[in-house]
């Protein structure tokens, strides 16, 4: 294994001036960063410890009625609290859909939006990856490709970002706070996330000595009319193929705010404002779903064993909003797709 | 058949440990002053070694030893044997596999260097400072493009890559079966690459003995005297005497921890050069890229009928991938171990049986729970439903025309089967499969948007794995008695199966036995585990060696008790004076024995005894399996929704036990069906599925309930009346279900799917058979 020093950051200043140095990484529930290190995938040549920095471990409720997520809150601590249970139901589940609860137990909230492509080709430091190290050239494109992007990649690179979680935050609309060397500022969800454009290696934009602080979600959580779709080749402890997340608004059989963000089909939760738009205000039906899936999916492009994954996540678009429509979203307990 | 604890569904004494935590496995054992070893392996599927330079790992901190494959070289030290026996028609090519490659390495995995070290982050960080120059050749990935014109060489002696070709059967009576057909059905079919995955990894702690120059290894294995055989002579150049190998609790094997690794080479020599006990423990990633895998064999299967449904002739032309070494039985899996079950349970008069063994640039190829039996089973379950829908028969009655009813029956093969109850099999699980009620359940699926498809497969096991056994019964003075077998648990329970055996045998209590297994010091010759062989080959043994104990003790009590032997009667572990009160227990005798002055003249002393059981008789476990599946039209996810098996494996011990045994192996069957395949790169020859998170191992909720029925059809082939159970579900599982999944699928025109059974597969199925265009119905 690489060599490195470790320090244990004792407030966030300290934590962002570590983290600003070179080869520096930032460590918490360590269940991504472990893993990559053994592969040699991640090499750091010091880790900072934020796990014993105060107040980043309270989830808070925040005076536009919406909530206050620390950053070092596991994900499990998420997932059961009984305000994100009852007002942000749509995050719990997709929390609950993910990974296993023994990482869900470690895993914190900051660490899952910075969470890196369950990509192969990426993980076999035998073969290039413009991820990895940039200007290698990406094997994934003509390779073994099933799990790979269908809207938003670039011929540098088609992985995916692998988190459920992100995939709800995105339709929550959530904001993402951070602090480094300019400061403290938000960052809204979708702008947190980058397109892999033709420079993969940046999964955020996140600047260097930035440390996320806190997720806060808006206080329009969709309690009602919400669902979190997961298709994958196993139940439990798989990544998705493809994945919706629902958040809706319904006056009698009418629409009235609607979101939908995707997973496992882009290098961050893939949301369609123009598709989203057609839904408002419309009467709930399959055609009208059938049609805002076709316009979220216009532009996807398939790259072989992958594009499956086109017409798999317009039927997961359809019948995810129709879920959510009719008030009956997917079971985390009893995961087998109904 | 004794009356008493065979056949009780006993709770496993061995449990206790393992859920408390007490189990030992070779990584927990402590080895005081050993040293850590690791292997650097190639990164390459297929690359010339240029150069090793190891001078900067010499000097890291820690480090003892760096070796390489010239270093072996240098040593003697020969090539792993590949002890597997086919008759191939021409040569069997077996390329020298020498534990650490040389000037070329041939899949990704292979190891290239290793380094011992005081601890093994010292070793892991020394292997790091090795420098390998690379000159990286194109690879050969797959079995059937390997042999392809125009592939990558993976050996010069191998020309087109072809390892061996291998052909069983009557030709002309197959191609005659053909001629006359008044139906054919041709398959193109691929069995894929599987990893049996225990969750022990490989470990070994290697020890050795300069004053007598012998050595000792503790391994997690299966098979503690066949590995001494292909480690003593061919590779380390002693006698096997000088060789101690055991095994402490194993953590699953299902064949793969049957062979010879590089890597217990590797601790043998450097423990042997530093005289320092010297340790490994395989990573769950070097599992995946450098243990062994399985099955992957590819071809065209057909089948011939009469203008009734009788089978005529079956024809099989087949690839077999065997990677890019020879495995220890790597090559006869594809060949000997198929043909014994070619035509399963059904009665054809012709069978031809083609294979092709193809090198490829990736990790060997070897036995896996059923080796070949899974094969033979999968392409005829294919072929006899394919030939049910294309020709308009009943998919059971068509079984049921066919299948063997009257035995002995003497296959195309000339193997001859004794007993079964394949028929009763299939009207037991027609029965429960409730068939008359299908249409409305399949109604209400799809009123939920699902297919819902049953399939029903009939299957057989054709269970023996090494023939022979040794056993031995030992009085210790303790009162316990110890029962050593050549036959390894490696968590099927035979501290319990045995006992029950022996204590009906012997009248003696349950709890006084003790197993002695997996050790050559304790264990004087045997086969270990694999080809579900140790109860109807082990227990056979342990039967004789009993009668052996108790003729010992019958002469000794008449003795003691001044009668004729035939006088006595034996009866809840007591001799008795036949019409008298006048007897003597076993304890007693045992105890008396001890002492030469109670003998008669010319018995030696103690009641110990062994016995060989020189078997070479197979046994046929067999059953009929149905299976229901819904299928969701818009995710492709299949569902297995409902799972019976009524099974034959003779006399049962312990049902409780031969219940998991199946459970356990359609759990793995359902997994090759719906999830499970190794990956590699095409082009590069990367493995992709190098971990538990890409390999997808099914889970609790992929498994649904698995009821077993037993019908029990003892064999007289053994005197226990017993029939291998550990293979069967590995074997029935995965036709069953994809006859499943196909017949939900049957209604689009899919008949072409190949495992497993992925979304993305059943997409593209029901995608091409709707022509390719056209979306099909949502």
């Amino acid at each position: 294994m690489n060599r490195f020093s470790y320090v244990r950051a004792t407030d966030v200043a300290q934590a962002a001036r570590e983290a600003g140095a070179p080869a520096a990484k930032i460590i918490a529930g360590g269940t991504n960063l472990v893993d990559l290190m053994k592969y040699d995938v991640e090499r750091p040549g010091r880790l900072v410890d934020i796990t014993r920095l105060p107040g980043l471990r309270a989830i808070e409720d925040a005076a536009d009625g919406g909530l206050r997520i620390g950053a070092l809150v596991t994900n499990t601590e998420v997932a059961y609290d009984r305000r994100v249970e009852a007002r942000y139901p749509l995050l719990s589940s997709t929390i609950l859909a993910g990974a296993t609860p023994q990482l869900r137990n470690s895993a914190t909230t900051g660490g899952n939006l910075l969470q890196r492509t369950r990509c192969y080709y990426f993980y076999d430091v035998g073969t290039p990856c413009n991820k990895r190290e940039p200007g290698t050239g990406c094997p994934a494109i003509p390779g073994v490709n099933r799990i790979h992007a269908v809207l938003g990649a670039s011929e540098h690179c088609i992985a995916t970002h692998p988190s459920d979680m992100c995939v709800a935050m995105a339709a929550l609309e959530a904001v993402v706070r951070v602090s480094g060397p300019g400061g403290e500022r938000a960052i809204p969800f979708a702008e947190f996330h980058r397109l892999p454009g033709d420079a993969p290696e940046r999964d955020t934009n996140l600047g260097r000595g930035e440390v996320v602080t806190a997720v806060e979600l808006p206080a329009r959580g969709f309690p009602a009319h919400y669902t979190y779709l997961k298709l994958r080749d196993r139940h439990s402890y798989a990544f998705a193929l493809v994945s919706v997340a629902v958040g809706m608004e319904m006056d009698g059989g009418r629409i009235g705010e609607a979101r939908f963000a995707l997973g496992g089909v882009a290098h961050k939760p893939w949301r369609d404002p123009e598709a989203e738009a057609m839904l408002r205000g419309q009467a709930a039906s399959r055609d009208l779903f059938e049609r805002a899936a076709e316009r979220t999916l216009r532009g996807a492009k398939g790259y072989g064993h992958n594009t499956f994954k086109i017409e798999l996540a317009r039927r997961a678009i359809v019948r995810a909003l129709e879920q959510a429509a009719a008030g009956t979203p997917q079971s985390q307990v009893d995961k087998r797709i109904r | 058949m004794p009356e008493g604890l065979s056949g009780q569904p006993l709770r496993r004494r061995e449990d206790a440990r393992f859920l408390t935590g007490a189990g030992r496995y070779t990584a927990d054992l402590e080895a005081p002053g050993a040293l850590h070893l690791h292997v650097l392996r190639s990164p390459h599927a297929h690359a010339r070694v240029l150069g090793i330079e190891t001078g900067a790992a010499r000097t890291m901190p820690g480090v003892r030893l760096v070796l390489t494959g010239v270093d072996l070289a240098d040593a003697g030290l020969g090539p792993l044997p590949c002890p597997a026996v086919v008759r191939t028609i021409g040569p069997l090519v077996v390329p020298d596999r020498h534990a650490l490659a040389r000037d070329r390495v041939r899949h990704v995995g292979e190891p290239v260097a290793c380094v011992v070290a005081e601890t093994s982050a010292e070793a892991r960080d020394a292997a790091e400072a090795i420098e390998v120059s690379y000159d990286p050749l194109p690879a050969a990935v797959d079995g059937r493009a390997a042999l392809a014109p125009g592939a990558p060489q993976v050996w010069m002696q191998a020309p087109g890559n072809q390892a061996f070709r291998f052909e069983r059967g009557d030709r002309a009576a197959v191609e005659a079966g053909f001629a006359c057909a008044a139906h054919v059905v041709s398959l193109d079919l691929v069995n894929q690459r599987v990893h049996a995955a225990p969750i022990e990894p490989r470990a070994a702690i290697g020890r050795h003995d300069a004053a007598t120059d012998s050595f000792d290894l503790l391994l997690s294995g299966q098979s503690v005297h066949n590995i001494r055989e292909q480690l003593a002579g061919p590779v380390l150049g002693v006698p096997a005497d000088r060789v101690r190998l055991s095994c402490p609790d194993v953590g699953g094997g299902f064949g793969l921890k049957n062979f010879l690794f590089p890597e217990h080479v590797l601790v043998l020599h450097a423990a042997r050069l530093l005289g320092r006990p010297v340790r490994w423990v395989a990573d769950g990633s070097e599992e995946f890229q450098a243990a062994v895998h399985a099955r992957d064999l590819q071809g065209t299967a057909r089948l011939a009928l009469d203008a009734e449904g009788r089978f005529l002739a079956l024809h099989a032309d087949m690839a077999a991938d065997l990677g890019a070494y020879c495995s220890a039985f790597g090559p006869g899996v594809p060949t000997n171990s198929i043909s014994n079950a070619m035509g399963t349970v059904y009665a054809v008069p012709a069978v031809l049986l083609e294979v092709r063994g193809a090198f490829t640039n990736t990790l060997p190829v070897d036995a896996y729970r059923g080796a070949g039996k899974p094969e033979a089973n999968y392409m005829m379950e294919r072929l006899v439903d394919a030939a049910a829908r294309r020709c308009g028969f009943d998919p059971v009655a068509l079984r049921r025309r066919n299948l063997v009813t009257a035995f002995p029956h003497r296959s195309a093969f000339g193997i001859t089967m004794d007993s079964g109850g394949f028929a009763e099999a299939l009207d037991a699980v027609e029965a429960l499969a409730d068939r008359a009620g299908f249409a409305a359940r399949r109604a209400e699926s799809e009123a939920r948007g699902k297919l819902r498809g049953l399939g029903l497969a009939c299957f057989l096991e054709t269970a023996r794995g090494a023939p022979g056994e040794w056993a031995a019964v030992r009085f210790a003075d303790n009162g316990l008695v110890d029962l050593a077998l050549g036959t390894q648990s490696n968590g099927q329970g035979h501290e319990t199966s045995f006992a029950q055996v022996a204590a009906d045998r012997l009248g003696l209590p349950f709890e006084s036995f003790r197993l002695v297994q997996a050790d050559t010091a304790l264990v004087a010759r045997g086969n270990g585990h694999g080809g579900a062989r140790s109860l109807h080959m082990g227990g056979t043994a342990l039967v004789l060696a009993i009668e052996a104990v108790l003729g010992r003790a019958r002469r000794l009590a008449a003795h003691l008790l001044q009668a004729a032997p035939d006088d006595l009667a034996f009866a809840a572990g007591r001799f008795a004076v036949a019409g008298t009160e006048r007897g003597v227990d076993l304890p007693a005798l045992a105890r008396a024995a001890r002492d030469p002055a109670n003998l008669p003249d010319g018995m030696a002393p103690g009641l110990d005894a062994e016995a060989d059981n020189p078997s070479d008789l197979i046994t046929f476990p067999s059953g009929a399996h149905v299976a229901e599946v819904e299928v969701d039209l818009d995710t492709g996810e299949v569902a297995l929704v409902r799972y019976q098996a009524v099974d034959d494996y003779g006399n049962l011990v312990n049902p409780l036990l031969t219940e998991g045994q199946v459970q356990g192996g359609l759990a793995q069957g359902i997994g090759q069906a719906l999830m499970e395949r190794v990956v590699y790169d095409p082009d590069s020859g990367q493995l992709l599925s190098a971990s538990p998170m890409d390999y997808a191992l099914p889970r609790a909720s992929d498994v649904p309930p698995l009821p077993v029925r037993f019908i029990s059809v003892p064999t007289a082939s053994n005197p226990l009346g017993v029939k291998g159970a550990g293979q069967a579900g590995a074997i029935a599982a995965p036709p069953t279900v994809m006859l499943a999944v196909l017949d939900a699928l049957a209604p689009l025109g899919v008949s072409a799917l190949d495992m497993p059974a992925t979304p993305e597969r059943i997409w593209k199925a029901i995608h091409e058979a709707s022509g390719g265009g056209a979306r099909p119905p949502a």
